[in-house]
């Protein structure tokens, strides 16, 4: 008998060990038997009894007793078999149907030429395919330990499933060539082994194809939008960080990030940068704009960028010798207390002399103190004009009015308490003389006794600060006064998010932050990396990482437009000493130049509202049909290198140049580094279609560029 | 002490007048328009911070110097201007300040008056009233809320319009039917005065009327339109389709202004080089292309800042009176180079006076009652109007014992005067201004 071995050489093919046939005997008459009768006629069939779809199997067939050794070949009693079935050639080679039929078996068989009664019959058995993969992509589902798996390839059949490190997963059955399923690993996991097994009959796993995991621990768009949030601009590079690390691991390394110190200003002679100009503020300018753009503790510097919004200080009538101090103070304190900035920034040579406190004098007979600190402290920098609930809405009295939170009186006591106050002398000497105007603009100022007002002075909620204190006493007991009067938290933390994240938090979220002031869990009030986490970590914060369509966000003020210009696009500093503050010359157009405001009230006040709307959107200040033109000019100016001290390759061997052959390629990078790979499909289109038929690709990235750093999408950080 | 004062009963008659004048307009300003296009502009200079008034105008006879020298000296230190460097004003025993010599001049010829002790007011005001509380204005003494309530004139301290936005609401279907701009202009960033419920302004950068400026040649066109194109996809966020209407003003505005003012021959006018001379000289230019603009009636705003003299007063004060002075000479003589100086009135307005009383840091603090400057061809100059403060500390015109002067004039009435002679009839006056009835006249009769 012979055997024939006629399955594939594929190791993972189950015993398809061939097999015998069954031998019937065929009477030719009739079926009559006996002695000396004519010989019979038998046929031995022989071949594998199982079979995977199609797939192929010789069988052989031995005819005995007659000449005749002619066969026909048969599958479930039809001569050559069906499509359905499987198809059988003259040689007996079964091929088996593509897909299963109603059964899982088929009857081969062989009947005689020579003998209509010599047949033999076989049942065979088909078996599912084996899968064949030829790729797999492992996906990251947000910034979890959950991965998407998607496996192409062939023979897939419904019921299939993905195996991920030997790990069976509920599987989706996309078609025959493709197959889905979602994995959560340990942490940790850099590999992932894919294999698929279709289900019996036959179930067999495939070969494995290997998938390195990119662990991200958070997704471009919550890397993007985060670093909007908390960075003068995402970069690649920094979005790449984010999404390795995660938002949580970025905060803890931010708030450890040493301060980047803004270098004190010589009186005489002027550094370089600003001897030509021979005033100091260009040197100020020049130092802050560096530290933004290039500072590796951006969330410090940022969140001092937005305290200098609120407690605003304007070289438009103070040195800029003053503000390296002020500045520093900002950043130093920025993750501190909140306290703590208050009397920095009191007694800073920058607020003094902007504000007055400095050189404020004990009043003589026929004067006043002087009331501008004194207010302004309590108005714009504390506790606002109305008494505020924990959520930032107004108390209101029995007569449904707002309260107000101070009095003319209470203005005039604290300015009594401020007074007696100088600057310090180089070096730390006694100071004498008062005012002494001579001093130091790089130290905190100092207290003359003798000038100050030694009155008692009634201050908020009763409390009074008995006569005969000290200039120190006073300030102290004024500051700790103010700092612990309910309105602080919910005055700052709007503010402190309007900067950072959106003109119009909620009130729930305003009280989720202000609870954090008043308390960080430890009992601690103030605490300013407890109050920046839960700013940035809420809820309200996060919606826009996973809807692009959330109604949130802030206008990207002018200053904050140019730092993301500079560090997305990589420009350069061109000028021959270091330079930067031509960059001032280009937001000033636009309303806003370094510590440069035109009042107190900062380049925008925070309660604005967009005319004809109730939108309170405090950048929206500086944002009219004058400065909306003049953006568009500048976007002109950024994208063809046009940027006095700077410089930037956008030509076409440019890493932007290069991506430009391919548009939709350029056009989906820009909305990765601009837009948190938000941007809209028609945006996209629209943006793909104009640069397309560019034949420069250099043109192509500064149409690019210009479209979307112009469009309202990219202004509004959303 | 021989103070000028010019009751506002005495020139009732004259609102009334007035008021007929406004009731029957439209036949004579018709006709007159055949011959002289009806044109009339207001133009509003806010000085931010708080001018002290105090030493802007002040008494030169005997005792009324006397009385202001001996309460601005004290401790050591005086912010009281000497009285022989004061400028003389025809007919009145004041002076101006040593820096307003083209507001004296203006004023001496008959173009310019004085408005004494304006302040914001929600209706008259007694010492007695203050005290009690019941009707001051909101949260005086403060820049931002007294800033929007003299722009918006309103009854109470919170609204989302000001009154030349208002005025806008009420005249733009009469007047400027045809113009390809709105009434209302700034040359110094949005601000409430120039919102309207369904107006808001046109904003201008001095010096910058074209539209954007682009370096892609032949691609420009197709630039603008795919730029164009993204303001107008439909995104959720408020705050974009906001910026997209901004935008979507912007360039259309710019496109009419470059268009209007391409080939107009530059005034001979010139103006002072300083950040308020440009801001007139682009409100001159753009009033000058007037006919291509379609405008009849315009408002402009313009403004400088750092009037908030807490300290080293004098001399700051007199650094800032120096710009606005010539500057607004020359934008008079601006108008009258385009034949139309009786058509413009220019008038000042500000957050507050400052305290009578100086402090002890050479300088002064935040009060309320406070004088203003209103020049043009249609003034009728050369006159101090209202009634000036008594310059007592603690007297009846004190809010407290500062020098924080009880306004004697409403900032509502101000405005409203300059309303009436802009256009807006007297039976839409309370639209404009919800609380003007509450006021003896709605006309104090300057212009």
């Amino acid at each position: 008998m012979l055997h024939l071995r006629l399955f594939r050489a594929s190791p993972k093919t189950p015993s398809a060990t061939a097999l015998l046939a069954l031998a019937f005997l065929a009477g030719c008459s009739g079926g009559s038997t006996g002695s000396g009768s004519t010989p019979s006629v038998t046929v031995a069939l022989s071949g594998a009894t199982t079979v995977r779809l199609s797939e192929t199997t010789q069988f052989a067939a031995i005819v005995s007793g007659s000449a005749n050794t002619a066969v026909v070949w048969e599958v479930n009693g039809v001569a050559g078999g069906s499509n359905a079935t499987g198809t059988i050639s003259s040689s007996g080679l079964y091929t088996a149907p593509a897909a299963m039929p109603g059964t899982t078996s088929v009857t081969v068989s062989v009947v005689s030429a020579a003998s209509a009664t010599a047949t033999a019959t076989v049942t065979e058995s088909l078996l599912n395919p084996i899968a064949v993969l030829s790729s797999t992509t492992v996906t990251q589902v947000g910034s979890t330990l959950s991965y998407s798996i998607d496996v192409i390839g062939s023979n897939f059949v419904s019921g299939a499933v993905i195996l991920a490190n030997g790990t069976a997963l509920t599987t989706t059955y996309v078609s025959s060539t493709e197959l889905q399923a979602t994995v959560n690993v340990p942490s940790g996991t850099t590999t992932l082994t894919v294999m698929v097994s279709n289900p019996n009959p036959g179930a067999v796993n495939s070969s494995a194809l290997t998938a390195n995991l990119s662990y991200v621990a958070a997704t471009p768009t919550e890397a993007a939008r985060f670093l909007d949030q908390t960075s003068f601009g995402p970069t690649a590079a920094s979005i790449a960080q984010v999404q390795s690390v995660g938002m949580n691991a970025y905060l803890m390394q931010q708030f450890n990030m040493p301060t980047t110190v803004l270098a004190s200003i010589p009186v005489s002679p002027f550094p370089a940068v600003c001897l030509s100009s021979n005033t100091a503020y260009p040197c100020a300018e020049s130092e802050w704009w560096t530290t933004a753009i290039t500072g590796p503790d951006q969330l410090r510097q940022r969140v001092a960028f937005a305290l200098s919004e609120m407690f605003v200080v304007s070289t438009q009538s103070i040195p800029g010798q003053a503000i390296p101090q002020f500045h520093n103070a900002l950043a130093n304190d920025a993750f501190g207390n909140f306290a703590t900035i208050m009397k920095d920034v009191t007694l800073s040579p920058a607020m003094g002399g902007y504000l007055n406190m400095m050189n404020s004098a004990a009043p003589a007979a026929g004067q006043i103190a002087n009331e501008n600190y004194a207010r302004e402290n309590m108005q714009l920098f504390t506790i606002g004009l109305y008494a505020l609930n924990q959520d930032g809405t107004h108390q209101l009295d029995s007569m449904g009015a707002p309260i107000p939170s101070y009095t003319q009186a209470q203005v005039q006591a604290f300015a009594r308490a401020y007074t007696g106050w100088t600057l310090a002398n180089p070096g730390g000497a006694a100071v004498t003389k008062f005012p002494n105007n001579s001093g130091d603009y790089n130290d905190p100022m100092v207290a003359v006794a003798k000038y100050h007002d030694t009155t008692a002075k009634t201050l908020l909620n009763g409390t009074v600060l008995n006569a005969g204190g000290t200039a120190e006493q006073d300030l102290d007991g004024a500051l700790g006064n103010i700092f612990a009067d309910s309105n602080v938290g919910p005055f700052v933390c709007t503010q402190l998010i309007q900067h950072l994240v959106t003109s119009t938090p909620s009130p729930a979220y305003v009280s989720r932050v202000a609870a954090i002031f008043a308390n960080n869990g430890n009992g601690v009030r103030g605490d300013m990396q407890a109050v920046l986490r839960a700013i940035l970590m809420d809820t309200e914060a996060r919606a826009g990482d996973t809807n692009a369509s959330y109604n949130g966000g802030h206008l990207r003020e002018p200053i904050l437009f140019m730092t993301a210009m500079m560090r997305a696009l990589n420009f350069t500093n061109a000028d021959p000493n270091g330079a930067y503050y031509n960059l001032s010359n280009y937001t000033t157009t636009l309303g806003e130049r370094p510590y440069r405001a035109n009042s107190v009230f900062n380049f925008f006040p925070p309660d604005y509202v967009i005319p004809g709307t109730t939108l309170n959107a405090p950048e929206f200040g500086n944002e009219n049909s004058a400065t909306s033109i003049l953006q568009l000019s500048l976007a002109d100016s950024i994208v063809n290198n046009k940027i006095a001290s700077f410089t930037v390759d956008l030509s076409n061997t440019s890493a932007l140049g290069v991506m430009a052959t391919n548009p939709a390629n350029l056009t989906d990078y820009l909305g990765k580094v601009f837009m948190h790979s938000q941007m809209p499909a028609n945006m996209r289109t629209t943006i793909i279609n104009a640069i397309t038929p560019l034949t420069s690709n250099a043109q192509r990235v500064r149409v690019a560029v210009y479209l979307v750093i112009t469009s309202s999408q990219y202004k509004i950080i959303h | 002490m021989q103070l000028r004062r010019r009751s506002f009963i005495k020139y009732a008659s004259l609102a009334a007048a007035g008021n007929l004048a406004g009731m029957r307009p439209f036949g004579a300003l018709n006709a007159l328009a055949a011959t002289t296009p009806d044109y009339k502009a207001l133009v509003c200079i806010f000085l931010y911070g708080g001018n002290d008034a105090n030493n802007m105008v002040i008494p030169t006879d005997t005792a009324g110097y006397g009385r202001y020298s001996s309460v601005r000296t004290a401790g050591g230190s005086s912010i009281a201007l000497a009285q022989n460097t004061l400028l003389g004003l025809n007919g009145v025993n004041y002076g101006l300040h040593p820096s307003l010599p083209e507001i004296q001049s203006l004023y001496n010829s008959g173009a310019a008056a004085l408005i004494t002790n304006v302040g914001t007011l929600t209706q008259p005001l007694t010492k007695a009233q203050y005290q009690a509380g019941t009707a001051n204005p909101s949260n005086l003494y403060s820049h931002p809320d007294q800033q929007e309530e003299w722009q918006n004139a309103a009854a109470s301290g919170v609204t989302t319009t000001g009154w030349a936005g208002r005025v806008s609401d009420v005249l733009s279907g009469s007047y400027n039917t045809s113009a390809t701009i709105p009434m209302v202009t700034s040359v110094a960033g949005d601000t409430l005065f120039c919102n309207g419920v369904s107006t808001t302004p046109v904003s201008v950068s001095p010096g910058n009327l074209g539209g954007a400026s682009c370096s892609e040649g032949s691609e420009c066109s197709a630039r603008q339109t795919a730029a164009q194109s993204l303001i107008t996809f439909n995104s959720g966020v408020s705050l974009i389709t906001a910026d997209d209407h901004i935008t979507s003003n912007a360039y259309s505005y710019a496109a009419t202004l470059t268009a209007a003012t391409k080939s107009v021959t530059p005034l001979t006018t010139v103006f002072p080089a300083t950040g308020l001379g440009a801001q007139l000289k682009q409100i001159s230019q753009i009033i000058q292309v007037r006919a291509a603009l379609g405008v009849q009636r315009q408002i402009f705003f313009c403004g400088i800042g750092n009037f908030d003299t807490h300290s080293n007063q004098v001399a700051l004060q007199a650094s800032l009176l120096s710009q606005i002075s010539p500057a607004m000479l020359a934008f008079y003589n601006s108008t009258t180079e385009m034949g139309i100086a009786n058509q413009v009135t220019s008038f000042t307005m500000s957050d507050f006076a400052r305290t009578f009383q100086p402090n002890s840091n050479t300088g002064t603090d935040h009060a309320w009652g406070s004088h203003h400057i209103v020049f043009g061809g249609a003034v009728k100059g050369g006159s101090l109007y209202g009634t000036f403060p008594s310059l007592v500390l603690g007297g009846t015109d004190d809010s407290g014992t500062n020098g924080r002067w009880i306004p004697s004039t409403g900032s509502v009435q101000y405005a409203a005067t300059l309303a009436s002679w802009f256009g807006v009839p007297a039976n839409q006056l309370a639209t404009v201004f919800p609380n003007i009835g509450t006021f003896a006249t709605a006309n104090l009769g300057f212009v």
